[in-house]
């Protein structure tokens, strides 16, 4: 009966009676829709492989995260996955994972170098972010700036602790280099990763550069901050109107999706959440069974626009959540 | 003969159960003031989920709930000096995020030149030289400019977290000695070596509290300041040194949470400021002032990290632990305020 109890609510110790592996995933957050999907996309994904998935969100505390990878452990459990809130306190985790002999993968943010061994489900933040602001470069060429200046651009910078806010800031920064017969970048605002620093920063730029016509974001999330800074400022219009921005993020979420579909959105760096999990749980099964894994696994992404959303949004996760949320008040 | 024993005992026996039922009531009342009621329920808890998560008895998992009560318990202790003086230190997870990134950027500033135990000692210096500094500011405010615990520590907080995350840019501080990381994670067999860290803390603010003057001045301006103060208690004194006390345990339970993450964090700490007051609280320490002990706390923090720690086995998300914690802090609040009204109705 304890056992029929437990094993309801998910206690990892009925696991070898009923033949299941199971696995602990812990995540930093649940506090954007992408974080959201992923965690879901990596439960279906776990489900599908017949793996009972036991869940942590530790709501940006590192110290509890360690706390309960550290039970995982304690519970025996058959594999980890880590998504981390930096690369540096995930190596305690990944040391108590080794000592325990249990595979650990960590997801979409890579450790800082160490000894301790993990796999890491990555996304390759520099070449998305790199092909994306390549393809808004080719839409800024086509619509030159007013009287024969440079298009003036903007960055909205994630938290500069974060590797991935890094890649994607070091990919803006390869892009828009080589286009810079067309474009200037005229202002970064560090975001942080909090929409209200984004709102006021990009308020401010946009006070301070009011001729700005271009502009990425490190974080699809912080689209609606960026949407209000643009409309007070008499600049939120649709691709083809004279006062439209040049506008690319990041990341593959359903306000996003929205936004392309509406045509105020030009192009979007997309994580293919579907691939990362696919992999990740194919990384657990691989080293359980002893086969080499690579350390690294990137994910390469795609860039969703204007031109291609017809046949690439099957593959951008924010379409399917968009889907959902449109079904849901009928059902 | 029964007739005889009928009269012997009319003036005793019908009174007999009476005094019994008086007195079981007064040891029942005495056993809910005191404190072990708070382990006896840990204990009932811990058996009642057994059948459902027999995890939880796992000796992996009662290692880790005892290694993750010390750095909580420290700190927790800490706070208790200042809540029985009628206070709080809303500061004290700030505290604990400067006191990482100073003592980690201690530890592996190149200037110094040191390295393993000595830059770990090194940090561990400037760890509570930096808590002092915290502490002697909120107790200053306080006990000099006559200003309210809740906005001197309130202000702090703001100013030293935004002080940690300026003086990093937001980055952790990796690379700290491995010697720390051995101290805070690894053990002698059941034992973890933190507990010898933290158990001269333990038992240094037991000897305070029950038998040393400041103990006594620090209940009785809980209890009632102004009293104390006509009684010839230093008031300011005794208030400025329970913030200088709660900011030095914060340090040594940063120095605990660094040495987990093997990184110095300028956001350390900045959830933990319900398990701190409701370990305090659960533990029987009132909000109100003028009562607290340290087995209380002891109780508290168990309490408190056995309901986290079950409820992550059993499956529940961060956010269900979160409202189950709530709950528990509210009742035992609740338990205060009516312990604190029959108080003052008796008075």
């Amino acid at each position: 009966m304890a056992c029929v109890v437990g094993c309801a609510l998910g206690v990892a110790s009925c696991r070898k009676k009923d033949g299941r592996l199971t696995v602990g995933v812990a995540f930093e957050t649940l506090q954007t829709e992408y974080w959201v999907a992923s965690f879901d996309i990596m439960h279906a994904e776990l489900e599908r492989n017949n793996i009972r998935m036991l869940e942590a969100i530790s709501d940006g505390d590192a110290n509890r995260q360690l706390e309960q990878v550290k039970s995982f452990v304690a519970r025996r459990v058959d594999g980890i996955i880590v998504a981390p809130k930096d690369a540096h306190t995930v190596i305690p985790m990944i040391k108590a994972a080794n000592r325990a002999g249990i595979p650990i993968v960590i997801y979409n943010r890579p450790p800082a170098p160490t000894k301790a061994v993990s796999v890491t489900i990555g996304t390759d933040n520099f070449g998305i972010t790199k092909n994306t602001v390549e393809h808004m470069c080719t839409l800024a060429r086509q619509s030159p700036a007013p009287a024969g200046k440079k298009h003036e651009a903007l960055l909205v910078m994630g938290d500069l602790g974060d590797i991935n806010a890094i890649g994607r800031r070091d990919g803006f920064d390869k892009a828009t280099a080589d286009c810079s017969d067309v474009l200037e970048v005229v202002s970064r605002v560090p975001s942080e990763w909090n929409q209200e620093k984004a709102l006021a920063g990009v308020t401010n730029a946009l006070q301070a550069h009011p001729n700005i016509s271009f502009m990425f974001t490190s974080s699809d999330f912080l689209l609606p901050s960026i949407m209000s800074a643009l409309k007070a400022a008499g600049k939120w219009e649709k691709a083809g109107h004279a006062n439209h921005v040049i506008l690319g993020a990041f990341d593959g979420d359903a306000t996003a999706y929205e936004m392309l579909r509406a045509g105020y959105l030009d192009a979007d760096g997309v994580q293919d959440a579907y691939f990362q999990s696919k992999l990740t749980v194919q990384a657990i099964l691989d080293m359980r069974a002893g086969k080499p894994v690579a350390n690294v696994k990137l994910d390469p992404g795609l860039v969703v626009n204007q031109s291609n959303l017809g046949t690439e949004a099957s593959r951008m996760w924010g379409a399917a959540v968009a889907k959902q949320k449109a079904e849901k008040p009928q059902s | 003969m029964s007739n005889g024993s009928t009269l012997i005992g009319s003036t005793s026996t019908p009174a007999a159960p009476v005094v019994v039922a008086a007195a079981r009531g007064a040891r029942w009342q005495r056993w809910l003031r005191g404190d072990t009621w708070v382990l006896a329920l840990a204990v009932v808890y811990f058996l009642a989920l057994l059948p459902v998560a027999p995890d939880l008895a796992n000796p992996e998992n009662l290692q880790l709930i005892l290694s993750n009560m010390l750095p909580l318990l420290v700190v927790a202790l800490g706070q208790m000096f200042v809540l029985i003086t009628s206070g709080i230190d809303l500061s004290v997870t700030s505290t604990i995020a400067l006191t990482s990134v100073a003592g980690a950027g201690t530890m592996v500033w190149p200037a110094l030149g040191l390295t393993g135990t000595a830059a770990m000692l090194a940090g561990a210096v400037a760890m509570l030289l930096i808590a002092g500094a915290v502490g002697a500011t909120n107790g200053l405010a306080i006990t000099r400019l006559s200003m309210p615990p809740f906005m001197v520590t309130l202000a702090t907080m703001m100013f030293f977290s935004g002080g940690a995350i300026w003086a990093t840019r937001s980055n952790g501080i990796p690379g700290l000695p491995e010697a720390l990381a051995t101290v805070s994670q690894e053990g002698f067999g059941f034992v973890p070596y933190a507990l010898m860290l933290v158990a001269p803390f333990v038992v240094g603010a037991h000897v305070l509290l029950t038998k040393s003057v400041f103990g006594r001045r620090l209940f009785a301006v809980g209890r009632n300041a102004k009293a104390a103060r006509v009684s010839g208690v230093p008031v300011a004194r005794t208030v400025f040194t329970a913030y200088v006390l709660c900011a030095a345990f914060a340090a040594v339970g940063a120095f605990l949470y660094t040495g987990r993450l093997e990184t110095g964090s300028p956001v350390l700490g900045q959830r933990i400021f319900l398990d701190v007051i409701g370990a305090a609280v659960i533990g029987g320490v009132s909000l109100f002032g003028g009562k607290g002990s340290v087995a209380g706390v002891i109780y508290g923090v168990l309490f408190i990290t056995l309901v986290d720690n079950s409820l992550n086995i059993l499956g529940f998300s961060s956010f269900a632990v979160l409202m189950a914690k709530g709950t528990v802090i509210l009742l035992a609040a609740l338990f205060d305020a009516m312990r604190a009204r029959k108080v003052a109705v008796r008075a």
